[in-house]
């Protein structure tokens, strides 16, 4: 999921500074579809969650870095819903159809208007901004874990085994 | 397909002799055989597409063009566009606005003679803005037809608009603001 957002992300950035043609417009289905099939990753991921919680942190780190990490990973969360959804409450303003998988019609979640549309654009770059601090962030809590306290935590993240 | 037309050479040099009342003739639309198309540029290539015509109403006078007049209404509604996001674009309401204004309409002024045709100059209303449009027309016979046979003509229409002149403005920064039109009327002389 994470190598897919990043992805998603690279593709979002690049599709929104080319020169549209028709030879690059499948890139425009291509972010939507990787960006809806994040969506449902998500809703699963959170489904998982509430069966199965995660293992709590590992101590050591002081009080306010496991703060911040526990707020950043409710954001992210919160993010990999709302990143998508924003994307796609903005693509249904546009009016056009919102297609996915190459004809796959995703039904409209917002209305169509040019404020709307502004507003969503607006506010699915804000986001995505917003995720890319945020997954800097965890990468660097991360590497300080595996790098600085070399706890383990990185192997758990990756392999999820509790070592 | 203007390989197919030989140009109607008579028509462009002056006629002998005008009858007294030379008057404009009523000439009836061919709508299945005819073709409104345009095109706008979409980054390095191309969008076109068609609208179909709703009504027709033209009357023609080869010896005092002046007199001639273009009346034509155009199916916003049923454009077709050379993908499908494209129509869907095109039609919605941030450029022709369709499920508003269905129709778009051109009603010539003024009708002059040039070395090689005729200049149409009329108003188009779309989006319920009306500007006015220069069209330039070229008339051929049709294949088939005899030189000097006025009753089935050719009529090749090329002009550009300005979309945001109408407030056509929606993808901007994606699609051209200057739409080149490329019609081909076939019409036959009522009557
Ligand atoms: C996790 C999922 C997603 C991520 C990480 C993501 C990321 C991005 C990013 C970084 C941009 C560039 C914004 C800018 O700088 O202007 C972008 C643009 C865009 N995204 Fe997404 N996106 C996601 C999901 C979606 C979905 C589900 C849709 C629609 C169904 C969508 C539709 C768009 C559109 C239409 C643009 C605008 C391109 C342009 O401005 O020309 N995105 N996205």
């Amino acid at each position: 999921m994470a190598a897919g957002i990043l992805f998603t992300l690279a593709l979002g950035l690049y599709v929104a500074r080319m020169e549209p043609g028709l030879s690059n417009l499948w890139l425009y289905g291509l972010h939507k579809t990787c960006g809806a099939m994040l969506l449902a990753l998500a809703l699963l991921r959170l489904g998982w969650h509430v069966g199965h919680p995660p293992p709590g942190p590992l101590p050591g780190p002081p009080a306010w870095a496991m703060t911040l990490a526990r707020a950043t990973h409710r954001a992210l969360y919160a993010l990999m819903l709302a990143v998508p959804l924003s994307g796609w409450a903005y693509a249904s303003a546009t009016g056009l159809d919102v297609l996915v998988f190459g004809g796959v019609r995703l039904p409209a979640i917002a209305p169509v208007s040019e404020a709307w549309e502004d507003a969503l654009h607006l506010a699915h770059i804000l986001l995505t901004r917003l995720m890319l601090a945020l997954i800097l962030l965890h990468v660097a809590g991360a590497l300080r874990r595996a790098l600085v306290e070399r706890d383990g935590t990185l192997a758990r993240m990756t392999t999820g085994r509790r070592g | 397909m203007p390989r197919l037309l030989a140009p109607l050479l008579l028509l462009l040099a002056p006629l002998a002799a005008p009858p007294a009342a030379a008057a404009p003739v009523p000439y009836s639309l061919d709508a299945a055989c005819s073709r409104v198309a345009f095109e706008v540029a979409f980054g390095p290539d191309r969008i076109s597409g068609t609208m179909p015509v709703a009504a027709a109403d033209l009357a023609l006078d080869f010896r005092d063009v002046s007199t001639s007049h273009v009346d034509v209404t155009l199916d916003a509604a049923d454009a077709t566009a050379s993908f499908p996001f494209a129509a869907q674009a095109m039609k919605g309401p941030k450029v022709l606005d369709a499920g508003h204004f269905p129709a778009i309409t051109f009603v010539s002024r003024s009708v002059t003679r040039t070395t090689e045709g005729a200049r149409i100059e009329g108003l188009l209303t779309l989006r319920g803005v009306a500007r006015p449009v220069t069209l330039d027309a070229r008339i051929y016979r049709q294949t088939g037809t005899a030189e000097g046979d006025l009753s089935h003509l050719t009529l090749k229409l090329t002009g550009t608009v300005r979309r945001s002149d109408f407030g056509a403005t929606g993808w901007a920064d994606m699609v051209s603001d200057e739409v080149r039109l490329d019609i081909l009327a076939r019409v036959d002389r009522a009557g």
